[in-house]
């Protein structure tokens, strides 16, 4: 079946190279190849092939009009199978969620070059009832002014993990959208390395000389997030790439035992391993950047979540409980 | 397998393609071996030979249709051209461009989006160059089997079923969100007779559809004022309302993601009191857990009792001192 898969791969190709000769008219060859990661003798092979194929008797209406010349290739407008095709579900889909998607980023699109691509897609696919919402925290428009231009943001800073508001001098390397929210991989001088940071939880910030850089990149990274964690300064083709936690050399790792009903809510935490089953009971192991985010995730799991190890946090949910429940006794805020 | 004939299958395939374009009517598969060279003389070959390259072209998105008509052959093979063919989008090359921007910085499961371009004709190289627009996660393609389906509904207005939660659901699809990380599809629930919203993660296998336009959704349906979006707003339970005291560490993060409408109040400094509609409390108190010491239900009461009666469950459950038991 290797034949099947590898006709269809090339019948793929070769439809792609039409549909994107037609839009140039004519192209040289080396870039056409380049275009499509073939050598410039494998593209000429295919479209001389393509052009040879048609339609019974065979007159110059009836065959692809495909031109190869020495340097450039060309196919003619209206050549048949270089019109684009229809749309799969998923394709027209990936298209619309991709533009709007992009629309959502503010500042992505100040031509209006592609609400106006957006409307034509809908036009043709119906898709005008999709929509998608991303926040737009205060401070993203100076997070991407200090990105394009290098600089650095003195910034206060809230940790979820640690649950502390810290300032800190970070130059964003790296921007992103996951999970809903803006993330920046930042350097920060005082972390001593690169830093994910999500954008929200940015509480004050200004654009400020960037700190001379002894130090340079550095290849230790960590969360913003949770200090010790952190994705590596190019994380861009990783898996870590659109993670909100990536452990680093400082997390912690804490093993829990849960009911199988709340195994599905784990699912998408940073483990450290595949969950095993003990007594009827799912366990996993978690790199934990800071006591607050283990606290938050055990007081929402309920109990009849447990920590196994270690031993030091056996009682970390229910000293948290306690501490909240005391300002509800004091019943002050009311 | 060699070269030449591995040549021979793509320019056969093509062919085919070509000619099943080009018929007016359904042609015989006698019909079709005496314009497209290459399948073998025998019958039970040819037969075999064709039923591969049909699979090939339909695995491909190609949509054979098979006709039946009369004489020996009994079935014809056609491609309606204006199934095949996208209508004209009449694209400039600004937006053809922004278009590949936004398939290039938008993480969704490739290659389907580079596959959309390319049948577009927008080549194969990644248009970000030395562009700084920051890339977007949507939760992909390959991670949400039903989202395409869930897509197709709503495009063509069409009725839904699928199990969800171990439930079957008959659902006429108005439309689709994504908010906070998931997808969301919205539309009206034959059999509760309401408006619903599902989590499309948690639609069990693939849905299936009925026919285009076979979605009864009615007329004055609002698909943003029926969109449940927030956790608390997906259960059955009676609608209440809920003010919860946030201080100003959790504060502006909480207003921009409720919006600045749920404010009711304001306390101390920077604090809040929001006002949120529920209809499943105990999602709620997992929110408001979630703020840990930032956050807390003022009333009504017994919402604020079920906060309180899991934080002492909790601390009952808990061994008696560190390293317990």
């Amino acid at each position: 079946m290797s034949s099947t898969t590898d006709t269809a791969a090339r019948l793929r190709r070769l439809l792609a190279i039409l549909a994107w000769l037609a839009q140039e008219g004519e192209a040289p060859i080396d870039r056409a190849a380049a275009q499509f990661d073939l050598s410039p003798e494998a593209l000429v092979t295919e479209l001389e092939l393509a052009a040879c194929c048609g339609v019974p008797p065979y007159t110059p209406d009836q065959l692809m009009e495909i031109v190869v010349t020495e340097d450039t290739v060309s196919v003619q407008v209206g050549t048949a199978l270089a019109r684009p095709r229809r749309l799969g579900p998923a394709e027209g889909f990936a298209l619309a969620a991709s533009a709007r998607a992009l629309l959502a980023v503010p500042g992505s699109d100040e031509g209006g070059a592609l609400s106006r691509a957006l409307a034509k897609l809908d036009r043709a696919l119906g898709a005008d009832s999709v929509a998608v919402e991303l926040d737009t925290p205060v401070f993203l428009p100076l997070v991407r002014e200090a990105l394009e231009a290098g600089g650095a943001l003195a910034v206060s800073y809230y940790s979820a993990s640690t649950d502390r508001t810290t300032d800190r001098v970070i130059v964003p390397v790296r921007l992103f959208g996951a999970e809903g929210h803006w993330y920046v991989d930042a350097h920060c001088r005082s972390a001593g390395g690169v830093r994910r940071f999500r954008v929200d939880r940015i509480g004050a910030a200004r654009l400020v000389p960037r700190p001379a850089t002894g130090d340079g990149p550095e290849s230790a990274p960590g969360t913003g997030g949770h200090p010790g964690g952190g994705p590596p300064d190019t994380a861009r083709a990783t898996d870590d790439a659109f993670a909100p936690f990536v452990p680093g050399p400082d997390s912690r790792k804490v093993r829990l035992s849960l009911p199988p009903s709340s195994a599905g809510s784990v699912e998408n935490l940073p483990t450290a391993g595949p969950a095993e089953v003990v007594d009827g009971r799912v366990e996993i192991e978690l790199f934990v950047g800071g006591d607050a985010w283990l606290e938050r995730l055990l007081l929402q799991l309920g109990p009849d979540a447990r920590v196994v190890r270690p031993p030091e946090y056996r009682r970390l949910a229910a000293d948290a409980a306690q501490r909240i429940l005391r300002r509800y006794r004091a019943a002050g805020a009311s | 397998m060699t070269a030449v004939q591995r040549l021979d299958r793509l320019e056969r395939v093509t062919d085919l393609l070509l000619v099943l374009l080009d018929a007016p009517r359904p042609l015989s598969l006698r019909e079709i071996a005496s314009r497209v060279p290459g399948y073998p003389d025998s019958h039970g070959a040819r037969r075999q030979a064709f039923e591969r390259d049909k699979r090939l072209l339909r695995d491909e998105g190609v949509p054979v249709l098979v006709v039946p008509i009369g004489g020996e052959d009994q079935l014809g093979y056609r491609v309606d051209p204006d199934s095949y063919y996208l209508p004209d989008l009449g694209l400039e090359p600004e937006e053809q461009a922004a278009l590949n921007l936004a398939v290039a910085g938008v993480h969704l499961g490739e290659p389907i989006g580079r596959d959309a371009l390319a049948k577009l004709g927008a080549g194969s190289e990644s248009p970000l160059g030395s562009v700084t627009l920051p890339q977007v996660d949507l939760r992909s393609v390959d991670t949400l089997p039903a989202l395409p389906a869930v897509f197709e509904a709503v495009r063509q207005a069409a009725s839904a079923h699928f199990v969800y939660r171990g439930e079957r659901r008959d659902v006429d699809v108005a439309g689709l969100r994504f908010r906070n990380g998931y997808w969301y599809v919205i539309g009206f629930d034959r059999d509760r007779a309401g408006a619903r919203t599902f989590r499309v993660d948690r639609i069990e296998g693939p849905p299936e559809l009925d026919g285009p336009r076979s979605a009864q959704v009615p007329p004055d349906f609002d698909v943003d004022g029926a969109f449940a979006r927030d956790p608390w707003q997906f259960g059955g339970g009676e609608e209440v309302e809920v003010d919860v005291l946030v201080d100003g560490v959790e504060a502006g993060r909480v207003v921009a993601e409720l919006g600045p409408d749920a404010v009711v109040g304001h306390r101390g400094d920077d604090g809040v009191v929001v006002r949120l509609s529920v209809t499943d409390p105990d999602a709620l108190v997992v929110w408001v857990l979630g703020l840990l010491d930032h956050a807390e239900v003022i009333g009504p009461d017994p919402v604020r009792t079920l906060v309180t009666d899991r934080l002492e469950a909790v601390v009952a459950a808990a061994p008696d001192g560190p390293g317990g038991p």
